[in-house]
């Protein structure tokens, strides 16, 4: 295990078919957006290695492009995440409409009720909209979620959205466990419980 | 055992600059694995593939820096870059949890 590493965190992508759920999980780190072999059998789940305000973070990210034409997802894929993104398509009204559905299959399964969620407005470069910026955050701030729109065409407030959300996660008490190989030399525990000030209180307008 | 090999350098995708294992990490075993390739030449499937003699052997997967799993093959998962998503890098034995990445087909990098 690399010692550098402070914890693991379990991070799920929901949400309508179509919306680019994978490739906000794609785009995440990644500058060649175009790639022909990416479609062939389809990506499950990643490790990504991420750094959140000096600590490295490694994150098991898992997507559920394809089953989520099934529309109920099995509970496994909840249990035991610390993060949720909820990603619907500006340019799609039903996308937005199907948010509450799926925020309710959230609730109902994630086995970590502080479980850190966010809301992703995805497709922002597109000239299409069909749902306003304000109605996003009006759905974040209700449900006490981060909010971004973003774009994974251009890059645009993915690598934020990921960053803030573990930036939540790690300043969560009780919701993450540091890896026990790896925790020479951090001394992060004592700035969690000191409950840095978070600068965004349930929600969250970045773009 | 003295003739134990751990990968020396960093072990990278060839197309992008996504680190995918760090130093020390991998451990080197001979295989005979019959990899897809990754820019398929031919229809003939068989022709598609070859065989991978030497790996870098992760036994758990979240020793990896970075790395994709595609979904569920036969007993196997696929390993691809976690940014660029070019593979199959390697693959994921579904029974003994253990990934596999071909060496042929990842870049030691130097640090």
């Amino acid at each position: 295990m690399d010692p550098s590493v402070l914890t693991t965190l379990k991070i799920l992508i929901t949400g309508e078919s179509g919306v680019g759920k994978s490739s906000l999980l794609l785009r995440f780190t990644d500058d060649t957006f175009d790639n022909e072999q990416a479609a062939t059998i389809g990506v499950d789940f990643k490790v990504k290695l991420i750094n959140v305000d000096g600590n490295n973070v490694k994150l098991a990210i898992w997507d559920t492009a394809g089953q989520e034409r099934f529309r109920t997802l099995t509970p496994s894929y909840y249990r035991n995440a610390q993060g949720a993104i909820l990603v619907y398509d500006v340019c799609s009204r039903q996308s937005f409409s199907r948010l509450d559905a799926w925020f309710d299959e959230l609730e109902t399964y994630a086995t970590n009720t502080n479980i850190v969620k966010m809301l992703i407005g995805n497709k922002i470069d597109k000239d299409r909209r069909e749902v306003s910026r304000e109605e996003g955050l009006k759905f974040a701030k209700k449900h006490s979620m981060l909010f971004i729109e973003a774009s994974a065409k251009t890059k645009d407030g993915v690598q934020m959205a990921f960053e803030e959300l573990v930036q939540k996660i790690i300043q969560t008490p009780g919701l993450w466990e540091a890896d026990v190989t790896s925790q020479r030399g951090l001394s992060l525990s004592d700035r969690t419980q000191a409950g840095q000030p978070w600068s965004c209180s349930g929600y969250c307008s970045m773009v | 055992m003295d003739d134990i090999e751990k990968n020396a350098a960093r072990l990278g995708c060839l197309t992008c600059p996504s680190v995918i294992l760090l130093p020390g990490v991998g451990t080197l075993v001979k295989t005979e694995f019959k990899l897809p390739l990754i820019h398929k030449s031919s229809k003939d499937e068989e022709e598609n593939t070859e065989f991978i003699t030497r790996s870098w052997m992760i036994p758990d997967m979240f020793q990896f820096e970075n790395v994709g799993f595609s979904k569920t093959v036969g007993n196997f998962k696929y390993l691809v870059c976690a940014d660029c998503e070019i593979g199959p890098i390697g693959w994921h034995c579904i029974d003994n949890k253990t990934s596999y990445i071909a060496d042929m087909r990842v870049k030691h990098m130097e640090s």
